[in-house]
C-alpha cells in the first residue's frame, strides 16, 4: 500500500506546483472582491434614501423646496401653516409608507427566490395577492368607515386576506409532513387565481357600483394611499420585527440552495424553515398590500438585480434589498403622483412600464440561470 | 471498539417497491472501504440510509452506536458527510460560498463564520485541489471540478466517516489518481471512507475493504483481491464469464454491426 502512495503522489497536481502536496496550506488570497464593500454601500443605499425622500417631501402640487425642509428643521425658521399640514398630514406619511411598502416586498420577494430556489418568485407567488384583494374588496364595498389602529377595513382585512390565504395553500400543499415547492407553486396559483376572479362578484352586489369600482379597481392597481402615523407605526414595528428574524433564515436560504435533502444532512430543519420563510414573507407582504394594495415587480426585480450585483448570497442581500426597494418605491410613487399631476398615476401601473422592459433586458442579458 | 457505522440486516423499500434487503456491514477505524455493484442495486439508497437521511425500513443502523433518529441533527451532521452525485445550485454561487454551507453543523441561530469555520473551508479547499477555484461560479465549472467541489464541501464539514457516492465519475484518469491519493490522505487523518465506485480496477489496488451488491440482492464483503475473482464479478453484475475480450480491432467495427 505505501508504494501505492508513493508511486501516485508524484502526480502533478492542476493547480498546485510541482512538487507541493495539495494539503499543505497555502497562502491565502485575498478576499473575494465585494465583501468588504458591503457597509460601504449600505451607506451609499441609506444616503439615497433620505435624499430621495426629502426629495419626494418636497415635489407636488405645492412645492416646498428642500431648503425650506432644512431650515425648519435646523435653523428654526418655521413653514408656513399650510406647507406643516401638506408635509406632516399627506406627504410624509404617504412617502413613509412607499418606503415601508418597498422594503417589505423587496425582502419578501428575497425570501421567496431563496425559498423556491427560482429568480421568477416574488411576494405574490402562493396565492397572497387574491386574498389580500378579496378582503380589500370586502373592506372598501361593505365596510368603508371602519377604522381599528389607523387601518382602514380594506388594509386590515387585505392584510388577514392574504395571511390567510398563504396558510391555506401551504397546508393544501403539505402531504405526508412535508411540502414540495413545485405543490406550493401550483396550489398558490390555483387558489390565488380563484380568490382574485372572485372579486368580481363584489362589484354585482355593490350598492355604489360607479365609486366603489373605480376604488377597488385602483387598489387592485397598486395605490399608496395617505395611511394614518398610527398605521404607519403598527407596520414599521411589524416590518421591524420580520427583517429582524429574517436575518437567521437567510443563512438556512444559503444552505437550502443545496438542496433539501443536502441541507438536511447538514443539520438544517428543512420543513421548521420553509414555515418560518413562509410566515416572515407572508408578514411583509401582508404589509406591503395593507399600504399599497397590489404592486408589482417591485419584489421580483430588487432582489433580482441586487443578486446581479453582489452575488447570490442572501445574507448580505438583506440589508442592501430592504434599502433599494424603499428607494426604488418613493422613486416610482413620486413619479406616479406627480407625473401626469393632478391626475394620479397607481403606482403598480408605472412600475409595470417601468420594470417590465427591465426584467426583459435582465432576462435576454443572463440566460443560464433560469433553469428550476 | 465500536465501528462507525454499523449496520445489521437493513431493509430499504419506498412504498412498493424493496430496493435491498438484508444488509449488513460495519466500518472500523481507519478503513477506506469501497462499495460495487450493478446500476439500480440500491448504492445510492444505501449510502442515504448509512447517512440517515432516510429512515431504513428494517433493520439496525447504528453511527458509532447510537441509532441516527436518537442524534440531534447537528451531531449527526458532524459525524457523517455524504457527498452526493448530484448537486444542482440555483444562482450564481461561488466555490467558496458553496463550501462554506459544509460548516452549517457548527453554526448557531446567530452565529456566523468564525475564523476556525474559516480555517476548515480553506483546509477543505485545499485538500480537494480546488483552492484555486474559490471565486469561480459553481454552475461555470466542468464536471470534474464539480466533483471535486463537491468532496470540499463534504470535507468542510469534518466528519468522522465520508460517504462518497461514485467520487471517480467524470473525472479524467490523472483526477481519479490523485482522488485516490487524497482518500488514503484522509484515512491516515483518520477518516473513514465509504466510496461507491464502478471502476474495480481502482477498488483492487486501492481499497482496504470492498462491498459487493450483487443483482441477485446478494452482499459479498472482504478484502478486494477475495471480492473481485472474475466468478463473483460475474454473478453480482450478471454479465457471462469467459466472454470474447473487448477489443476495438478493425474487423469488429466493420463488420455489420458498426455505424451506420
Amino acid at each position: 500500500m505505501e508504494a501505492e502512495v508513493n508511486k501516485i503522489a508524484v502526480t502533478p497536481m492542476t493547480s498546485v506546483p510541482f512538487g507541493q502536496r495539495p494539503w499543505e496550506e497555502q497562502p491565502r488570497k485575498v478576499r473575494p472582491s465585494g465583501s468588504f464593500k458591503l457597509p460601504a454601500i449600505l451607506v451609499l443605499l441609506f444616503c439615497t434614501l433620505i435624499a430621495s425622500i426629502l426629495i419626494s417631501v418636497s415635489l407636488g402640487a405645492i412645492h416646498v423646496p428642500v431648503s425650506a425642509i432644512a431650515a425648519a428643521a435646523f435653523a428654526h425658521h418655521p413653514l408656513s401653516e399650510t406647507q406643516r399640514t401638506i408635509l406632516l398630514a399627506i406627504r410624509l406619511p404617504r412617502v413613509f409608507a412607499s418606503a415601508l411598502v418597498g422594503a417589505a416586498l423587496a425582502i419578501a420577494g428575497l425570501m421567496f427566490q431563496g425559498l423556491f430556489r427560482n429568480p421568477m418568485a416574488d411576494p405574490y407567488i402562493i396565492g397572497a395577492s387574491g386574498g389580500a384583494a378579496v378582503g380589500a374588496c370586502i373592506g372598501i364595498v361593505l365596510f368603508a368607515q371602519w377604522s381599528i389602529f389607523g387601518f382602514s377595513a380594506a388594509a386590515l382585512l387585505a392584510f388577514l386576506g392574504s395571511l390567510a390565504t398563504m396558510a391555506a395553500v401551504y397546508f393544501l400543499a403539505r402531504a405526508r409532513k412535508r411540502t414540495s415547492g413545485v405543490t406550493l407553486l401550483l396550489a398558490g396559483f390555483a387558489v390565488g387565481t380563484m380568490l382574485s376572479n372572485s372579486t368580481y362578484l363584489f362589484e354585482i352586489f355593490d350598492s355604489n357600483p360607479e365609486a366603489g369600482h373605480r376604488v377597488v379597481a385602483a387598489w387592485l392597481h397598486g395605490v399608496i394611499a395617505v395611511p394614518q402615523w398610527k398605521q404607519l407605526a403598527v407596520s414599521s414595528i411589524l416590518l421591524a420585527l420580520c427583517a429582524f428574524s429574517a436575518y437567521p433564515l437567510m443563512r438556512r436560504l444559503n444552505t437550502l440552495a443545496l438542496g433539501d435533502e443536502y441541507a438536511h444532512q447538514l443539520g438544517i430543519r428543512v420543513e421548521t424553515t420553509r414555515i418560518l420563510v413562509i410566515l416572515v414573507g407572508s408578514l411583509l407582504t401582508a404589509i406591503a398590500v395593507s399600504l399599497g394594495g397590489l404592486i408589482g415587480f417591485a419584489g421580483l426585480i430588487v432582489p433580482h438585480v441586487a443578486r446581479l450585483l453582489l452575488g447570490p448570497d442572501h445574507v448580505r442581500l438583506l440589508p442592501v434589498t430592504a434599502l433599494a426597494g424603499a428607494i426604488f418605491l418613493v422613486i416610482a410613487d413620486t413619479m406616479a403622483r406627480t407625473l401626469f399631476a393632478p391626475t394620479e398615476l397607481p403606482v403598480g401601473i408605472l412600475m409595470a412600464f417601468l420594470g417590465g422592459p427591465f426584467f426583459l433586458y435582465l432576462l435576454r442579458r443572463n440566460k443560464r440561470e433560469y433553469a428550476l | 471498539m465500536t465501528p462507525i457505522l454499523d449496520l445489521t440486516n437493513v431493509g430499504f423499500r419506498y412504498a412498493e417497491r424493496s430496493v435491498f434487503e438484508g444488509i449488513s456491514l460495519a466500518l472500523q477505524e481507519g478503513s477506506c472501504t469501497a462499495l460495487a455493484g450493478p446500476n439500480g442495486v440500491g448504492k445510492t439508497t444505501l449510502l442515504r440510509v448509512a447517512a440517515g437521511t432516510l429512515p431504513a425500513t428494517s433493520g439496525r443502523v447504528l453511527l458509532q452506536g447510537q441509532a441516527p433518529a436518537t442524534m440531534s441533527l447537528k451531531q449527526r451532521s458532524r459525524l457523517v458527510a455524504l457527498v452526493p452525485q448530484q448537486l444542482d445550485i440555483p444562482f450564481d454561487f461561488t466555490v467558496e460560498q458553496i463550501v462554506e454551507q459544509g460548516r452549517s453543523p457548527y453554526l448557531g441561530l446567530l452565529r456566523g463564520m468564525m475564523p476556525e469555520d474559516r480555517r476548515a473551508v480553506d483546509r477543505a479547499l485545499n485538500l480537494a485541489d480546488v483552492s484555486g477555484l474559490r471565486s469561480r461560479i459553481f454552475n461555470e465549472l466542468s464536471g470534474g471540478e464539480r466533483q471535486r467541489v463537491k468532496i470540499a464541501l463534504g470535507l468542510a464539514q469534518e466528519p468522522k466517516l465520508l460517504l462518497l457516492d461514485e467520487p471517480t465519475q467524470n473525472l479524467d484518469i490523472g483526477r481519479q489518481v490523485e482522488l485516490i491519493d487524497l482518500l488514503h490522505y484522509l484515512r491516515d487523518e483518520g477518516i473513514i471512507v465509504l466510496a461507491s465506485i464502478h471502476d474495480l480496477h481502482l477498488i483492487h489496488h486501492n481499497f482496504s475493504f470492498v462491498h459487493l451488491m450483487g443483482s441477485d440482492r446478494s452482499l459479498i464483503s472482504g478484502i478486494p483481491k477475495d471480492v473481485l475473482t472474475p466468478e463473483q464479478i460475474a454473478s453480482a453484475f450478471n454479465c457471462a464469464l469467459g466472454r470474447r475480450s473487448l477489443s476495438m480491432e478493425a474487423t469488429g467495427v466493420h463488420s455489420g454491426r458498426g455505424f451506420q
